[in-house]
């Protein structure tokens, strides 16, 4: 990729994580505004977050390295980053066992609404990695990591701060 | 065929923009033509009051979503690599997606006639209405389905331009120089990337409660219905100026040129326009002063939006003062662009007094509101395209429209829009409510109403004059050349229609008039700078 390419490809990156981060923003706003009762397992989401840390990790190793080491790299970051999304899916499926669906109230509204669209991101990062050039590789940390600090942010807020 | 399907050419992209621009704006246009019909005398019953709720939903989501930002995004697409010495956009694959991913929106919202139950909430769809309770027919899902595509097929296309504009300018030419369209829509397409989000915040709320049995909404499970309307204004007004700031631009690129002046204080053009793009962050309670949101709330969003006037009146005065003491030629462009200072004067003073919160509370939801919207979006932002229109169509066509017919359409259409809207101003003022779909035979309420529609039918017959000017223009007009305005932005200096390749080299720039340097080496713009 020439510089300029590789320019245009991450301004355009960042102004699409920019309007990203406008919409998880309200979205994270309404879980707020809300303050619905929470019945969350701390440890799960800890474990979860974890993996995800783990991943950013990996994920930078992998843009380090050159060819055969990078898609090493890679494969182990889209093994954490399902690892995360099997385990938001254990977390859910204990969630609706203990009768906390999407129609039960507001926590299970706002809750699923929240995590179920940041795991559809994570699971479209996945496939994006599984597919990118090695030349768009960079590009596509960046989306990965965006979306590992926005979890940060909302495992502070459902997690930390409404069990408080 | 295939060629303009697969099209990622800039200037293909912006033409089929403007192309579903036009189709869509003869269905909008339709559609209020049936409103005018059932409103033309007291106690009609042409249609069911369920039809005119369609109608009027229809009528102003597509007028927005589907005329408005297409129309401008279409012209930005075409002309801004032209304007600023690029050979294309800057992502064009992206530029593609973000079309038919606008268009087959279009097309998702319109499928909803065909299954009987077109959106019927209104173009703002306020909840708790839009809940499955009171609205559970299948409408709503494709409103809010459709408007989820075109807010991704937006923020794609704005994100291209912001990119474009960011990376691909020529060799010289700084953020400074660039004309005032490329920093309108440069300034819209960020207003875009950060107000759009917020309606899909929105729709995903309302498309939870109405599929997943959410209570975002619901006040009776202890959710909110006033969320959704921070949510959707934080987004709506912003809107606002993400359809009337490329507009500006557009006018404050014709005015100079047929007034044989550069533009009046370019610098405070370009800043204010950044003034009012920060200021419509603030402003959004403002439509919803009916609310009881409390004093000083209220106050606060009274002071900021009095406070937009005061840019956009900075606007006015430059265009004014460009046009003072000017060679003024008065082509139909140019009457296109000074039609647009008075309606949309009219519409921002209009605008003003609603600011005022007692006279938003004796004139929200009458007709003194519809009267404000369309002179701010018809007056304002339709007037300014079709100025545009007349303007760069050479360029895109390589023929000149028809200046006999031109003017005909033009005193047509001012005709028919003001007969249509400014006596909707005193039918606020009586109190005739917005979205009834009859009233009683009160005092002028008849007489009023009968003129507005008159007036609608005049201004009908002046836009299908203007489509038959494109039409016939397009095979027999004049044949224009490179530069029929002896204009000096950069467009002008490519073929006319411009080739695959718009410019055979990239041409140096060291002034705002890169044209008039190369016309006048004797006296270039850029001697004066330095």
């Amino acid at each position: 990729m020439t510089g300029k390419v590789r320019q245009r490809a991450q301004l355009g990156m960042a102004m699409f994580l920019l309007a990203e981060g406008v919409f998880f923003f309200l979205l994270i706003l309404a879980f707020v505004y809300f303050r619905a009762p929470a019945n969350l397992s701390l440890q799960a989401g800890s474990i979860n977050t974890a993996l995800l840390l783990a991943s950013s990790v990996s994920m930078w190793r992998a843009t380090v390295y050159k060819s055969a080491g990078s898609r090493l790299w890679l494969a182990v970051t889209i093994a954490f980053g399902a690892a995360f999304l099997i385990g938001q899916a254990i977390e859910s499926l204990r969630l609706i066992r203990n009768g906390v669906t999407m129609s039960q109230g507001l926590f299970g509204t706002t809750f699923f609404t929240l995590t179920g669209i940041h795991a559809l991101h994570v699971f479209a990062g996945l496939v994006g990695l599984a597919i990118v050039p090695a030349t768009g590789l960079r590009i596509m940390a960046f989306y990965w990591y965006f979306f590992i600090i926005l979890w940060l942010a909302i495992f502070l807020v459902v997690y930390v701060w409404s069990a408080r | 065929m295939s060629a303009w399907l697969c099209a990622i050419d800039h200037k293909r992209i912006g033409i089929l923009y403007m192309l579903s621009a036009l189709l869509f704006f003869l269905a909008g246009g339709m559609e209020a033509m049936v409103m005018r019909a059932q409103l033309a005398a007291p106690n009609l019953k042409l249609i069911t009051p369920e039809i005119y709720n369609q109608m009027f939903t229809m009528h102003g989501t597509t007028m927005i979503f589907l005329v408005a930002m297409p129309i401008l995004t279409g012209f930005g697409v075409y002309m801004v690599p032209l304007m600023i010495g690029a050979n294309e956009m800057a992502l064009p694959r992206l530029g593609s997606l973000s079309f038919w991913l606008q268009f087959f929106g279009g097309v998702l919202l319109y499928f909803s006639f065909a299954t009987g139950a077109a959106p019927d909430a209104g173009w703002f769809s306020y909840a708790p209405l839009t809940e499955e309770a009171f609205s559970p027919g299948t409408g709503l899902d494709y409103w809010a389905l459709a408007l989820l595509m075109i807010t991704g097929g937006s923020v794609g296309s704005a994100i291209n331009l912001i990119v474009t504009i960011a990376t691909a300018r020529a060799p010289g030419m700084t953020m400074r120089l660039v004309p005032l369209f490329v920093w309108t829509t440069l300034v819209a397409s960020v207003m875009i990337v950060f107000a759009l989000p917020a309606l899909a915040a929105s729709l995903v709320m309302l498309l939870s409660d109405r599929l997943l049995h959410a209570h975002f909404l619901d006040s009776s499970q202890g959710g909110a219905p006033l969320l959704w309307q921070h949510y959707f204004w934080i987004f709506g007004h912003p809107e606002v100026y993400i359809v009337v700031l490329p507009a500006f631009g557009m006018i404050s690129e014709i005015i100079p040129v047929f007034s044989r002046k550069p533009i009046f204080g370019y610098p405070f053009v370009a800043t204010s326009t950044v003034a009012i793009a920060f200021l419509s962050y603030g402003v959004w309670a403002h439509h919803m002063f009916a609310v009881a949101l409390g004093r000083n709330f209220l106050a606060v969003f009274a002071a900021a939006s009095m406070l937009i006037a005061v840019p956009t009146g900075m606007k006015i005065f430059s265009w004014v003062a460009t046009m003072w003491g000017g060679a003024i030629r008065f082509t139909t462009a140019m009457l296109f662009a000074v039609a647009f200072l008075l309606e949309f004067t009219v519409g921002g003073l209009s605008g003003v007094a609603f600011a005022a919160v007692p006279v938003d509370w004796q004139m929200t939801d009458t007709y003194f509101v519809v009267a404000h919207i369309h002179y701010v979006l018809f007056g304002g932002t339709v007037f300014a395209v079709l100025a545009a229109v007349h303007y760069w169509f050479p360029k895109l066509s390589g023929r000149l429209l028809d200046e006999k017919l031109g003017r005909w359409s033009f005193w047509l259409i001012v005709l028919g829009f003001n007969n249509t809207f400014f006596v909707q101003h005193f039918l606020g003022l009586l109190g005739m409510p917005r979205r009834v779909y009859t009233y009683p035979d009160l005092p002028w309420f008849g007489t009023l109403n009968l003129f507005s529609t008159v007036g609608a039918a005049v201004l009908v017959f002046g836009i299908l004059l203007f489509c038959a000017n494109i039409a016939m223009s397009l095979f027999f007009g004049t044949q224009a050349g490179d530069d029929p305005w002896n204009a000096w932005t950069l467009e002008w200096a490519a073929p006319s229609p411009p080739l695959l390749q718009n410019f055979a080299e990239i041409p140096e720039v060291r002034s705002r008039r890169p044209l008039w340097d190369r016309k006048h080496p004797e006296a270039p713009d850029w001697m004066g700078a330095q």
